[in-house]
């Protein structure tokens, strides 16, 4: 259970983008075509390393549906990082980002680490938003960038820890005062650099969460 | 609506409170006067004396607290909004506010009467903008200011929970400002915590925005700083917190199980130095903790489909973390704690290993005491079982043998196989501290003991754990029919069976009720025993060969089931026991074979009625009740302290309960056994008939046999034929008789219970014969249908033909009528014709012409309608003979009618007069 840092992650975008199903695929590896609607917002939990250090990352799924959306912006000020969703086969879900944004930003703290996930790239034959489209938009707001699967898991680990790489870059940097919580980091007390990647959170928590 | 008479309510209100309008408008006057001073008033020193009287004279009286609601709130709230920098100001209208809302406890009115506090609270709350409003208050410097804002927020949630918390989640960072208000001052902080308490009850989105926001790690942070479980009423209110969080919140409790673990959870529960003192407060702080443990046992709500794996991980961890030695040291070890607390630990240690393979093995392997004297921590819960003086310790920890055993093949195994009896234990009392005493002799001690000194109670407690070592458990049911017991005096001798001396208390508990007068311990003694019974007989030939092999056992059983005096439910009892000795008995030998026992029932109970008892018993309290999970009632501050009194409160009250609601059947009758109840029945009821539709035929029909052998001589055939036909005559005799109880039977119920009637046609030839009586009824109403039907359609048709002929008739009338009118205008124009032809024909030469015309003119038109007339008469003949040969045919008097319309034609105004 020990671990160097906590982070503390949101998922946005809107409804039926997957966002579900890229925190089942990230905690426990593996896919569920047909996902219950999310009622408010729901945890999951796993650890990765980050530079020989454990890194415990603590994730809420938020419901994508407007009316949720005021339960939803509870969470922005103390997240750490935000995974922004769309859907690359729904063009709407695409053109809706620049509203996540700017909730994100009202509500967040400034250095809130953003990646943005065109999800659904193994549908490629139903695209309808082109990778360059996606890149040019996170370019122009600054936010990380990268398609991703949550049915064949490509990209999925790796939007996870990137964005935990550059949270920890920015601590590394002294962006954040660490000790003030609502940043969404905490530093752990018996973080042992040098243990590879724990999974507790994965292997004991199997179905339990983000249901 | 409400919201509408609110307002003007008040002056209404105003008016009854004092039945008399001129104090209560000077009430209002002078808080209208000082509302006036803080809004209009230019001298700072004037508008803060203003606030001062104002807030008095709210604090102390209900006109003017009702005044205040009338008129109050906009200017109060205005100095809150625009008055920020006046900390005076700002503190004295906050202080206004929560005097405003808080109920005057010394003024006693009518209890119907206005809450001038609550209607206050309800007038604030409506508006969202006013908390967040106070939700900004909160980040204000001054301690007072969030003090204030903390208690007006509080006094608000308590009365309208709902539309606040609908309030705050609205307001962005809402929760945050609460949550950083655990982090302030003592006093603050206390506040924040009732605060967050209200705030989170029943609210799954609030509770889950409260974790985000680090909950868990403040309240264990404060938890310890408190002092733990010996801590105070803070330590309470952070536990009621944190159970609020995690009631039925499977995310929330996922996060604690990730993110710190249950071990800070698991360390309240360790007994400091002063552990022999349990104060009232750690008495209701381990119990708190117990109602924790019991959440995440029970994991989320019931629409989440991963509640199961979160509930199975959640025990799997609690073990992992030790749980089980610190509720074995609560439950079992600390005799000096309060029952309350005993038996909260035991049900919790029952909940964690119910059907969980990992923790049955832990819970079996555990010891408890120090070496040498150390026994296994099963043996200890028996010994509270049988020792024990609370009614609701004994439920409590035989509900850890019934979790136990619960699908655990091998843990009913071992625990049966220490059950050997053992004669020198009657030499002294075994519940002594002697731990080297296994688990099966205490049981077995305590099993005979009820002969000896009478005490049926501790027996009834032992039959209770017995009956779950052997539940569904074919090996063990077996093993222990083996067991035999000495007779209690050597010179008696014979060994008795255990199974035999259950049945023998199961009579001595009906004696003893009958002595005492007083049935509430006989009555549930019988129970326990008859469910000892029933689980031991299910599925186990040998325990019923076991149970015949004495033939009192039967009769016994067959007066219970209709003894008026004992309770449905025992009757009930009775009846499946009796069943199942027909279900599941494999024996060949006459005397106790399935058959005789059918028979003897249907002689000395009556089959209708011997089924009666299942459906009473189905429709009693204990079954109908029966609820898959209990209901439990959470701690909160209000009812904290009598759930921490339970000590045996029940027990004093006993006899004046019925039976019925003896607070341990209700743990008995639990939902697996009614069930189980159920689906014996339906067996029972369908082998019953089976058996007894199906009599043993004496006299074996050979045709072969009927014949004359070769060889034998005609008048030893004929012998041969006798003593067959005898055989046989015998044989209709005794099923004449089966079906003169039947009758009788049947007569008895009065065919009351239409249901049953399947039943009862049990006997071979009767249900033939029925069949054959009903296939005939079936025909003979199917006959009747028939000749209804056409009758019907006869009649239909005769009356309409009745129709036909009576419009036939109204017809014939108006063409006669027709006639008659033409005739007549005929005859008139003839008379004018002649009139002018005498005096006319001088006036003008022209009119002679024009008569002809007119005449001619008239004479053709007539002669038209009377063409038409003819035919149609012509027509109405032919029908009117077709209609009269059907009539005839009919059988209705045609002459009869006919001879009306012939009147008719003639005298038109007749004609209703004819018609019958």
């Amino acid at each position: 259970m020990s671990y160097a840092y906590l982070f503390k992650y949101i998922i946005i975008g809107d409804t039926g983008v997957g966002k579900s199903c890229l925190l089942l695929q990230f905690t426990d590896k593996r896919f569920q075509p047909v996902h219950d609607l999310t009622i408010g917002v729901e945890f999951g939990a796993r650890m990765i390393t980050i530079d020989n250090k454990p890194i415990k990352l603590q994730i809420w799924d938020t419901a994508g549906q407007e009316s949720f959306r005021s339960i939803t912006r509870s969470y922005y000020r103390g997240a750490a990082g935000a995974l922004l969703v769309y859907d690359i086969t729904r063009r709407e879900t695409f053109n809706h980002l620049a509203s996540w944004l700017e909730d994100a930003r009202q509500h967040a703290n400034a250095n809130m680490t953003i990646m943005l996930i065109g999800n659904k790239c193994d549908l490629a034959h139903r695209r309808a938003v082109s990778t360059e489209e996606g890149e040019q938009f996170a370019k122009e707001h600054g936010l990380i960038f990268m398609e991703a699967s949550a049915k064949t898991a490509q990209n999925v680990e790796e939007a996870f820890i990137k964005t935990a790489a550059t949270i920890y870059k920015k601590i590394q940097d002294g962006v954040f005062d660490v000790s003030n919580e609502s940043y969404g980091i905490k530093v752990g007390y018996g973080g042992i650099p040098g243990t590879s990647g724990g999974r507790d959170g994965a292997t004991s928590q199997a179905g339990g969460c983000c249901s | 609506m409400k919201k509408m008479d609110l307002v003007s309510g008040y002056k209404g209100v105003v008016g009854l409170v004092f039945g008399n309008e001129n104090s209560a408008s000077s009430e209002d006057s002078y808080v209208e006067r000082l509302l006036d001073r803080i809004s209009n008033g230019v001298l700072a020193e004037d508008r803060r004396s203003a606030m001062t009287e104002l807030q008095a004279v709210v604090a102390e009286s209900n006109a003017a607290q009702l005044a205040f609601g009338a008129m109050g709130f906009p200017v109060i709230m205005g100095v809150l909004k625009d008055e920020r920098d006046d900390v005076e100001m700002v503190r004295g209208a906050l202080e206004t506010l929560v005097s405003a809302l808080t109920s005057l406890d010394h003024v006693k009115g009518p209890k119907n009467e206005v809450q001038p506090a609550l209607m206050n609270t309800d007038l604030l709350s409506r508006e969202a903008e006013s908390i967040s409003l106070l939700l900004s208050l909160l980040s204000e410097d001054d301690f007072y200011v969030r003090y204030y804002t903390l208690q007006i927020l509080t006094a608000l949630l308590t009365n309208s929970p709902n539309r606040l918390q609908e309030a705050i989640l609205t307001i962005p960072r809402g929760i945050t400002r609460l949550m950083d208000m655990l982090m302030d001052r003592e006093v603050i902080r206390n506040e924040a915590l009732l605060l967050l308490t209200y705030l989170t009850r029943e609210a799954e989105e609030i509770q889950k925005i409260v974790v985000f926001e680090g909950a868990f790690e403040k309240i264990f942070s404060i938890i310890k700083e408190e002092g733990g479980s010996e801590g105070g009423v803070v330590v309470q209110d952070c536990l009621e917190l944190l159970n609020n969080l995690l009631r039925s919140n499977s995310s929330n409790q996922i996060l604690l199980r990730e993110t710190m673990g249950f071990d800070p959870l698991i360390s309240i529960l360790k007994l400091r130095g002063s552990a022999y003192s349990f104060t009232q407060q750690k008495t209701i702080n381990v119990l708190s903790v117990l109602e924790t443990i019991n959440l995440l046992m029970r994991g989320g709500s019931e629409a989440d489909p991963g509640r199961d794996a979160n509930k199975l991980t959640n025990k799997t961890v609690l073990v992992q973390k030790k749980v089980l030695d610190y509720l074995l040291t609560l439950g079992v070890e600390s005799q000096w704690a309060p029952v309350a607390v005993r038996c909260a630990a035991l049900r919790c240690i029952g909940d964690l290993i119910a059907s969980h393979p990992k923790n049955l093995d832990a819970v079996s392997s555990k010891v408890l005491g120090e070496e040498p004297q150390v026994e296994p921590a099963l043996n200890s819960i028996l010994r509270i079982i049988l020792r024990t003086s609370s009614m609701q310790e004994f439920i409590a920890a035989d509900h850890v043998f019934k979790s136990f055993c619960e699908k655990n093949l091998d843990g009913q195994t071992m625990l049966a196989s220490t059950l050997i009896p053992q004669p020198q234990s009657m030499s002294h009392d075994p519940l002594e501290e002697d731990v080297n005493m296994s688990f099966g002799s205490m049981l077995l001690h305590i099993l005979t003991l009820g002969e000896s000194d009478g005490d049926l109670e501790a027996c009834c407690r032992a039959a209770s754990v017995l009956s779950h070592i052997l539940k569904d458990n074919m090996h063990c049911k077996e093993r222990v029919v083996q067991i035999e017991l000495v007779a209690p005096m050597p010179s008696l001798g014979v060994a008795e069976p255990l199974l035999h001396r259950m049945v023998r208390y199961l009579a001595l508990a009906s004696s003893m009720k009958n002595k005492d007068g007083k049935s509430g311990t006989a009555g549930f003694v019988q129970l326990v025993i008859l469910k000892l019974l029933v689980t031991w007989l299910a599925d186990c030939p040998t325990a019923v060969h076991c149970f015949l092999d004495s033939r009192p056992h039967l009769t016994y059983l067959l007066e219970l089931v209709s003894n008026p005096s004992v309770t449905v439910c025992t009757r009930g009892l009775a009846a499946v026991l009796l069943g199942e000795c027909v279900l599941y008995n494999k024996d060949g030998d006459s005397g106790k074979d399935a058959f005789t026992i059918v028979d003897s029932l249907s002689q000395k109970v009556g089959l209708t009625s011997y089924f009666l008892k299942f459906d009473e018993m189905q429709k009693s309290f204990l079954f109908s009740s029966v609820k898959s999970t209990q209901s439990h009632k959470p701690l909160t501050r209000s009812n904290a302290a009598s759930m921490a009194e339970i000590e045996d409160v029940d027990e004093n009250d006993l006899s004046d309960q019925k039976n019925e609601d003896h607070p341990i059947l209700s743990s008995m009758f639990d939902a697996h056994f009614v069930s189980f109840i159920k689906s014996l029945e339906a067996d029972i009821r369908e082998n019953i008939v089976d058996v007894y539709s199906h009599p043993k035929s004496e006299v074996a029909v050979v045709p072969a046999e009927l014949e004359q052998k070769s060889g034998e001589g005609d008048k030893e055939y004929v012998k041969r034929l006798k003593a067959f036909v005898e055989k046989q005559c015998s044989e209709i005799q005794k099923l004449v008789g089966r079906n003169a109880t039947l009758a009788e039977d049947l007569a008895k119920t009065g065919g009351s219970g239409s249901i049953q009637v399947e039943h009862r046609a049990s006997g071979a030839s009767e249900r033939v014969q029925a069949e054959t009586l009903r296939r005939d009824l079936q025909e003979a109403s199917q006959r009747l249908e028939m000749l209804k039907a056409e009758n019907t359609k006869i009649q239909s048709e005769s009356s309409v033909y009745q129709n036909l002929a009576a419009k036939m008739e109204s017809d014939l009338k108006s063409l006669s009528d027709a006639y008659n009118n033409l005739e007549q205008t005929n005859f008139h124009l003839e008379k004018e014709v002649k009139a002018l032809k005498s005096g006319g024909s001088s006036v003008s030469p022209d009119i002679e012409a024009i008569k002809a015309e007119a005449r001619e003119e008239a004479q053709k038109e007539s002669e038209v309608e009377l063409n038409d007339l003819l035919v149609c008469l012509g027509q109405e003949q032919s029908k009117v003979e077709k209609l009269s040969s059907r009539l005839l045919e009919l059988g209705e008097d045609v002459d009869k009618l006919l001879e009306g319309v012939g009147d008719d034609i003639g005298l038109p105004e007749d004609d209703e007069g004819e018609e019958d």
